[in-house]
């Protein structure tokens, strides 16, 4: 019993420290005054300030659909080439494919974005949303391919061998049999490549341009000034959509799994019938 | 594979709708066109009500991107691949630029608003003739000290800082040309000094005055100056404001005999495509009136000697920010130094550092 307080007691601490620089983010946000020292009243200012911002709105507009188109493309990349790696025939091209995507994964992020930007100048590319987009899909491609790899492994070869016996093409395997069975690797790899665009500061400080910046670049060039309660407003409405879209994806998930349940129950009553 | 599909289609709809959303957004603020104006300039230095202004009265459309700092600006016009037709460098980095032939030099008789620049803040070190700059704001670095501690009398001068009864009270900046340049001002020497000797005479006068410091720091002395923790901070005079308008107990000095003074300028690099609208600007925000609301918003000094008659009485009357014609002549500019000698600054300033 007293094991048991004690564990609760340090996972209640853990996200004490987790939760709580957020909290107190929020709640200057809704400070009267302009600084985090002390608290002299509540307002919306902030938020007003925030809204009127068109600026803002526009950076923050850019931000979600490079991470969103990002992470998709790098998905639909990634899991090809984790196909790829899985079907490689000798076991030294396979370790070796999976070596040179682990090596881009763990390299510092401000050498990658270094090498773009030289990349990208060299080539005549003009930096702004293409750079930025093309160099997002490129660092988020590892991570899908080793979100879906383990998934495909775990998949029974017999499975594709049975699907190929019963006269499937290898299109409709790959379509009917192979992708079902890795979806939640595949999605697990969206959201990392997701989150991973999104809080990207270091890769796209370089090859942003022209006019195009996102979030983390904008946020972090205003430091100088001091960054002001704009940034804590803006912070918390994305922590509420975040917080949002979690809520939404549970009670999604709940709500297929009630359903599936209640096929099988049907299908239970039908044969006993 | 369905549920692949549906949420593929799900993310590209998001998608569209946020770029159209995004769309709408820019047409409404700016009519689309040819006339774009594209600045690179610190994160929040500019009033943005006077952008708007610029471009109702101009017509040009203003994309602003921001940096946050001198290397980063400079690494991203070096490499190319964008096309900025105004960016913001401080004084050091004009001289590199322009070394760099990185900068477009600036045709004065497009510029007549020129003349309203105070003549004290034109054709300096860094910029001979003012060829390739336009002083944008400037400041200084002094002392700042709580009146609850120290009496005003006690910290006019840098030499005052040695005084023993300071004794773990000051609170240094994290700059190796800042502190050695304290020293060598108190020696009577030039911040800008390539000599070996001077500079170990300096360092030695340095390290005396680590019993009275009690901590070297950056951006942090902002927070403890205005809680009141240290009596007296060596800082720049944007940092000092900002801590005077959060504790009415802190005042800022430029010692007489000598300080440094840095500028920040506006500068059209060489791969600038819109020119016209370049000087379209520069002459716009050398108005006194929008030089004056810009200094209002900023809250640093504008080098902008018409626009004072529109600065608050107190704010152009204030010696802490616009000093006496006297201590002005005293101030020094950095000049970019060789990659050597700022090793040398660097390496004895950590000596410095570790005698604590």
């Amino acid at each position: 019993m007293k094991k048991w307080r004690i564990s609760n007691l340090y996972l209640a601490l853990v996200f004490i420290v987790l939760y709580l620089p957020i909290f107190y983010l929020i709640f200057y946000s809704f400070n009267v005054g302009d600084t985090m020292d002390h608290f002299s009243g509540f307002s919306w200012r902030h938020y007003a300030t925030l809204l009127s911002d068109s600026r803002m709105i526009s950076i923050v507009l850019n931000t979600l659909i490079i991470a969103l188109l990002s992470s998709l493309i790098a998905t639909i990349v990634g899991t090809m080439g984790a196909l790829g790696i899985y079907s490689a025939k000798k076991a030294t091209v396979k370790n070796g494919l999976l070596s040179l995507n682990n090596v881009l994964m763990v390299s510092p992020d401000v050498i990658i974005g270094a090498s773009f930007l030289i990349f990208f100048t060299f080539l005549g590319f003009s930096l702004g949303f293409g750079s930025v987009l093309l160099s997002h899909i490129a660092f988020s491609i590892p991570i899908v391919v080793l979100m879906v790899l383990p998934k495909i492994n775990e998949l029974p070869k017999t499975m594709v061998d049975a699907a190929y016996d019963l006269g499937a093409s290898s299109w409709q395997t790959l379509t009917k049999v192979i992708l079902p069975a890795i979806t939640p690797g595949i999605f697990a790899g969206y959201f990392m490549a997701f989150t991973y665009s999104l809080d990207d500061f270091a890769v796209t400080f370089f090859v942003t341009g022209n006019g195009f910046s996102t979030l983390s670049v904008e946020i972090y060039s205003r430091a100088r000034q001091g960054v002001d309660l704009e940034v804590n407003a803006l912070s918390t409405l994305m922590f509420i959509v975040s917080l949002l879209l979690v809520v939404g994806y549970y009670l999604l998930g709940r709500y297929n799994q009630n359903r599936r349940l209640q096929r099988v129950k049907a299908a239970e009553a039908k044969i006993n019938q | 594979m369905k549920r692949i599909m549906t949420i593929l289609i799900i993310v590209l709809a998001i998608c569209g709708l946020l770029g159209g959303i995004n769309y709408r957004l820019n047409a409404q603020t700016n009519a689309e066109g040819s006339k774009v104006l594209n600045i690179y300039n610190w994160g929040d230095y500019i009033d943005p009500a006077l952008i708007t202004k610029f471009e109702h009265q101009t017509g040009y459309h203003v994309v602003y991107e921001t940096f946050d700092s001198n290397e980063a600006m400079l690494t991203k016009i070096k490499q190319g691949g964008t096309s900025y037709d105004l960016t913001v460098p401080s004084d050091y980095t004009v001289q590199r630029m322009r070394r760099a032939k990185l900068l477009e030099k600036i045709d004065k008789s497009k510029l007549p608003a020129l003349k309203n620049i105070d003549s004290r803040f034109m054709n300096l070190s860094f910029d001979p003739n003012n060829d390739y700059s336009v002083p944008y704001f400037w400041g200084t670095l002094g002392i700042v000290y709580n009146d609850q501690y120290v009496n005003a009398n006690q910290v006019q001068h840098w030499r005052q800082l040695w005084n023993p009864r300071f004794k773990n009270k000051i609170m240094l900046t994290d700059s190796a040309r800042d502190m050695l340049g304290v020293a060598l001002i108190t020696q009577g020497k030039s911040v800008n000094t390539t000599n070996a000797a001077d500079l170990q005479a300096a360092n030695e006068q340095l390290i005396k005055l680590m019993p009275n410091t009690k901590a070297v720091v950056a951006d942090e002395i902002k927070m403890y100056m205005e809680q009141n923790e240290a009596a007296i901070a060596v800082t720049y005079s944007g940092e000092a404001s900002e801590m005077m308008a959060n504790n009415s107990h802190l005042h800022y000095v430029v010692p007489s005999e000598g300080s440094n003074i840095w500028f920040d300028n506006l500068v059209i690099p060489k791969t600038a495509k819109h020119k016209a609208a370049a000087y379209a600007f520069l002459n716009f925000m050398l108005q006194p009136k929008n030089a004056a609301q810009n200094a209002e918003y900023i809250g640093y000094s504008t080098p902008n000697k018409a626009a004072m008659k529109y600065l608050p009485k107190k704010v152009a009357d204030d010696p802490q920010f616009y000093p006496s014609e006297k201590t002005v002549a005293h101030l020094q500019v950095y000049r970019d130094l060789p990659l050597k000698v700022i090793g040398k600054y660097n390496d004895l300033f950590l000596q410095f550092k570790m005698t604590k």
